[in-house]
Parts: structure tokens; C-alpha cells; sequence
């Protein structure tokens, strides 16, 4: 179960990644057609979806990579055992309102297929396909915190704070 | 229930959050589900769904990962080490020296990897124990550290602007360029600054004589700096020259980053991983904020309250500079224990109804609120920045917020002066060409 669910987020992330290279390639395959005179068709609306996927794919690796930033200052000097119902306060917030965002993204995607809802680009595609990516992203989401809450009910450091406290280049 | 008692508990409930450790994004989306369920909405799910899908597939903001990678990128390259070797011969004739290296290399670091927290940690460690062996003052090698890693906010590619340009739907090319010369602007006031004070106090600076740099040796160092000049110049001139947009620009930026770090040896299958990750994780927890504050400005358009403050701000009939007194200080509050990005989504959704209707353009908002943002950072003695510096040099907190107080102030100076003279910001996207 451990390995299993690290290797779910790390597919993830990796998938994130994959994204944000696929849009790289579709911009830059429209800024050399321009030049060759060829059209990359809805350029825009792919880069978009590929954006959201990007972004939602993302958010359970960066979740347990501590990379999603929170205000620190006033806990950190905390005791233990304050540290402890904070957390658990903060998880458990965190996962009755993703559980809320897990259900209604679902919702979407099962409404934009049973409407049969298209794009409204030059190429129209069902639009549940690209929101798929983004319900799964969430779900993964909440299926991180949800271990999370479970590591720190057995008393063990939730993941995302072992990150915590390194210098990443996204502290602006 | 009164839009005021409202307002005022969803503000409790969000510093509450924020407070406790809830995630950025998270808390906006809270706040804007208990908004909405105070105004008595039954939408609330499909609201979500909606607006998050909207927010996050908007072209503009593609942008931003992209950006994101390049500076990950070269981030990885020997891009420090560099700027460090071909900055110190030519501004070796300088009163303070070595103080220009860093304020340059750090402003041109932070440029590229869009973070000042970075930039005052990677440039920092290696030009602080250089400073220190040739006798540089330590209080001014920290200073201008402090200072210049700020600069990055503002000189694009900056993604605070991108973040800004979004939320504000202001275009994000032309803040790019209105940033270019208040950019410009501050960096000159921290040279101008630093050659005062170096004649000044002569005896805090290293005694050895002249060292004439040959040309020869100069025109070597210029060839460390061509390709990172070349490709910020790149990315700026084809955005100001209405041949690309931003995303455009930021794709050809990435190509151009994997180039450099391929021919210079540091690009192989470990770090292109490493940087995709990394920029993995900046970008989405950049685009959750994003998808979180746009959602918390819909919950608000509901519940009215930008619209009832713009009216009490109407109301009070303030002058837009009195109006941007008090913003200034609140924001940098806000930005003592938030970092730049929330400050500038959270200001969006509730501010800028009120800012539009003293009459302040968009444009000029977006530079002003990166201007102070930066101040922010390193005020003294709870800024961000400071922080990273303190980790960095042992020293205590007090000292590092001394060293960085006078360029708190030129920052604050800086701010006057584009609020006197506008021109400073709007003169170059007025004359870019449109696209």
C-alpha cells in the first residue's frame, strides 16, 4: 500500500511535468509554423488544457514536497503537542474541503459528458476529456491529505513537513 | 446579514487560517466557500467547478510554468558563477567594486530564477566570503544583498507580474515592459547609493590600489555574459517589438535555456528532471493560488464588498495619493508574514474596484504593488528576505535589518517617484508596438 500510493504521486508529478513540456512543444510548433507558414490548430485552447492539467496533475506531488506554501511564522516556535492539534486542525480542514472540491470536479466532468458539452475552438473536442485531468489531480489531492491524516494519527511527521524549512526557488 | 459584519468575519476567518498553517490556496478557497454560504448561494459546488476550470486553463497564464522552467533551468547552470566572473573586471573601476557585482548579478539572477529568496541565497554564498577575504565592509555585502535579490520582482520575466497581469487582467506584455524602467530605476539608485557611500567610507573598503583590468580581459568577461544577456534582452525585445506574446517569449526562453545549458555541459537526463520538477511544484502551487483567488474574487463579487468599499472609499472622497498611503502600509504588513504572490491575489479580489475608482490605472497599480511588495520583503526587521539572509550569515536579525534599511528606504524613494512622475511606467508600453 506504502509504495503503491508513493509511486501514485510521483506518476503524478512526473505527468505534471510532462505537461508543461507538451506545452513548451505546442507553442513552440506554432511560433515555427508561423514562420514556415503551417497553423498548429486551437494552439490556445491545447496549451490551456495542458495548462490544467499541468496545474492539477501537480498538486498531490507538490502537496507531499511541502511545496505548497502556508504562514509559518507563527507556529513554528510552538510546542510539540500544540504542533500536533494544529496539524491535526489544519489536515482535517484541508480535507473536508477537498473532499468538497473532489466531489463537485467529478460532478463536472460526469455533467460536460452527459450535456455532450464540445470546445468551441477550430478543433472541437468533447470538453470532459481535458477536465478529466483535473478532477483526477484533485482526488489524488485528497487522497494525500487523507494519508496524512492517517500518518499523523499513528504520530508519525506528516510528508509535507520533512520539505519544510529548505530554500526553494518558489519563496518569492 | 450586514455586508460589514461580513466582511469583517470573513477577514477574522481568513488571518485565522493563515495563521494556523493552512495552505495559501486552500485558505482562499475556504474563505470564498463560507462567503458564499453567508450570502445564502446554493451553487456553491458548481460555482467551484466552474470558476477554477475557467481560471486555470487561461492562456495567459501559460506563461507562467514556462517561465518557471527556464529559470529552473538555468538555475542549474553555472549561470552564478558567471555573472559573478564577468561582472567584477568591468566594474572593477567603480568607487565600491565588488558591491556592484552584487548588486548586478543579483539583480540579474533574480531576473531569470524569479525569486528573490533564491537569488539572495545563491549569489549570497558566493559573494559574501569573496567580499569578506578582500576586506569589504560586512554590513554593505549584506545590504546590497538584501537589497538587490528584491530586484528580480520587478525586472522581467517576472512571474509576480504574470500573477498581477491574470488576476487583474491587465496584459501581461505590457507589464512587462512598464516594469523595464522602474527596474532600471532602482538598480541605479542602489549603484548611486553604493558609490556615495563608497566615497564616503573609504576605510571600509579593501586598501590594495588600482588593478587596471586590460580591455582585452574585459571583452573575455563579456563573453560569460553574452548568452544570459542575450536571452533576457531576447525575451524582452520580441515582446516589446509585438513580434511575440509573453507565453511565446517564455517557450523560445525554455528552448533557449536547454540550448545554453546544453552547450555549457550542464544539461543532462538528472537535472532536465530536477528542473522540470522544480518547476513542477512552483507552478502549481502557483496556479492553486491563482485558481483559489479567483474563485474567493467571485465569492466577494457575490457578497459585495469590493463594490461597498469602492463606495466608502468614494465616499470619504480620499485623494489617490492619500488612497496609496494607506495601501502601502497595508501592504506591507500583509507582506511581513505573506509572501508576494498571496499579497497581490488577495489585494486583487477585494482592492481593486476601490483603486479603479479613485482613478488609478491598472497598469501603473501593477509596478506600483511589485514595488512594494519588494519593500516588503526586507522591512526591517520582519521581511522575508531578511530571513533568508539571517540563515545565511549567522548574523543576528537586527543587524541583517540595519544593513538592509537604506535600501528599504531607496525602495520607498523609488515608490515616490513613480507616483510623481507616472511617466517612469507608462511611457514605454505607450510607445510599444500594439499586437
Amino acid at each position: 500500500m506504502r509504495s503503491l500510493l508513493d509511486k501514485l504521486y510521483l506518476v503524478s508529478g512526473y505527468l505534471s511535468g510532462f505537461c508543461i513540456v507538451l506545452i513548451t512543444t505546442i507553442i513552440t510548433a506554432q511560433i515555427v509554423g508561423r514562420l514556415f507558414g503551417f497553423i498548429v490548430p486551437s494552439a490556445e485552447d491545447f496549451s490551456g488544457y495542458a495548462l490544467a492539467a499541468a496545474t492539477f496533475f501537480g498538486l498531490a506531488y507538490t502537496f507531499r514536497q511541502g511545496g505548497h506554501i502556508r504562514v509559518t511564522l507563527v507556529i513554528q516556535h510552538w510546542t510539540r503537542g500544540s504542533r500536533y492539534i494544529q496539524e491535526l486542525i489544519v489536515l482535517l480542514f484541508a480535507l473536508f474541503l477537498v473532499s468538497f472540491m473532489s466531489f463537485y470536479s467529478v460532478h463536472m466532468v460526469w455533467e460536460s459528458y452527459i450535456f455532450e458539452e464540445v470546445s468551441s475552438g477550430y478543433v472541437s473536442i468533447p470538453i470532459w476529456m481535458p477536465q478529466v485531468p483535473v478532477a483526477l489531480g484533485i482526488v489524488m489531492l485528497n487522497i494525500a491529505i487523507l494519508d496524512d491524516v492517517i500518518a499523523l494519527l499513528k504520530r508519525k511527521s506528516p510528508s509535507y513537513r520533512v520539505h519544510e524549512g529548505e530554500l526553494h526557488l518558489e519563496e518569492i | 446579514m450586514d455586508t460589514t459584519i461580513i466582511g469583517i468575519s470573513l477577514a477574522v476567518f481568513m488571518l485565522l487560517m493563515l495563521a494556523l498553517g493552512v495552505w495559501v490556496s486552500l485558505a482562499l478557497f475556504g474563505v470564498g466557500v463560507l462567503g458564499l454560504l453567508l450570502s445564502g448561494n446554493d451553487q456553491i459546488g458548481l460555482l467551484f467547478a466552474t470558476s477554477t476550470w475557467g481560471a486555470s486553463t487561461s492562456w495567459s497564464l501559460t506563461a507562467l510554468p514556462l517561465f518557471i522552467w527556464m529559470g529552473e533551468v538555468l538555475f542549474r547552470t553555472r549561470l552564478s558563477e558567471d555573472l559573478f566572473k564577468g561582472l567584477s573586471p568591468w566594474l572593477s573601476g567603480l568607487p565600491g567594486k565588488l558591491l556592484h557585482v552584487n548588486v548586478l548579478s543579483c539583480g540579474i539572477f533574480a531576473a531569470v530564477s524569479g525569486s528573490s529568496a533564491a537569488t539572495a541565497a545563491t549569489i549570497g554564498r558566493m559573494t559574501l566570503p569573496e567580499l569578506k577575504a578582500q576586506g569589504y565592509s560586512d554590513r554593505m555585502a549584506v545590504g546590497t544583498l538584501a537589497g538587490s535579490g528584491t530586484l528580480g520582482l520587478l525586472i522581467p520575466p517576472s512571474i509576480i507580474l504574470i500573477v498581477y497581469g491574470v488576476a487583474a487582467e491587465v496584459s501581461i506584455g505590457r507589464l512587462f515592459i512598464a516594469g523595464a524602467l522602474p527596474g532600471l530605476l532602482l538598480v541605479s539608485l542602489f549603484m548611486g547609493y553604493t558609490i556615495i557611500w563608497a566615497l564616503l567610507n573609504k576605510d571600509e573598503l579593501p586598501k590594495h590600489d588600482k588593478e587596471h583590468v586590460s580591455f582585452a580581459a574585459k571583452l573575455k568577461a563579456l563573453r560569460l555574459l553574452l548568452p544570459i544577456m542575450g536571452l533576457i534582452g531576447f525575451v524582452l525585445g520580441s515582446i516589446y517589438g509585438g513580434l511575440t506574446t509573453p507565453t511565446e517569449a517564455a517557450a523560445l526562453g525554455v528552448v533557449g535555456a536547454l540550448f545554453l545549458a546544453a552547450v555549457t555541459g550542464s544539461l543532462d537526463m538528472s537535472s532536465f528532471g530536477e528542473s522540470l520538477t522544480g518547476a513542477v511544484k512552483s507552478s502549481c502551487m502557483i496556479g492553486m493560488i491563482l485558481a483559489g483567488a479567483h474563485f474567493l474574487t467571485l465569492a466577494m463579487g457575490f457578497l459585495g464588498i469590493p463594490r461597498a468599499l469602492a463606495e466608502g472609499i468614494g465616499q470619504l472622497s480620499l485623494s489617490p495619493g492619500v488612497l496609496l498611503i494607506y495601501l502601502t502600509v497595508l501592504f506591507v504588513a500583509l507582506g511581513c508574514f505573506l509572501d508576494g504572490i498571496s499579497v497581490v491575489v488577495l489585494t486583487v479580489a477585494v482592492v481593486l474596484p476601490m483603486v479603479q475608482q479613485a482613478g488609478i490605472d491598472l497598469l501603473w497599480f501593477g509596478i506600483y504593488i511589485v514595488l512594494v511588495v519588494e519593500m516588503s520583503q526586507i522591512t526591517p526587521p520582519v521581511g522575508f528576505n531578511l530571513f533568508v539572509i539571517q540563515s545565511l550569515t549567522g548574523k543576528n536579525i537586527l543587524y541583517v535589518a540595519r544593513a538592509a534599511l537604506p535600501f528599504f528606504l531607496l525602495i520607498l524613494f523609488a515608490v515616490i517617484l513613480i507616483y510623481l512622475f507616472p511617466e517612469i511606467v507608462t511611457y514605454l508600453p505607450m510607445s510599444m508596438s500594439q499586437r
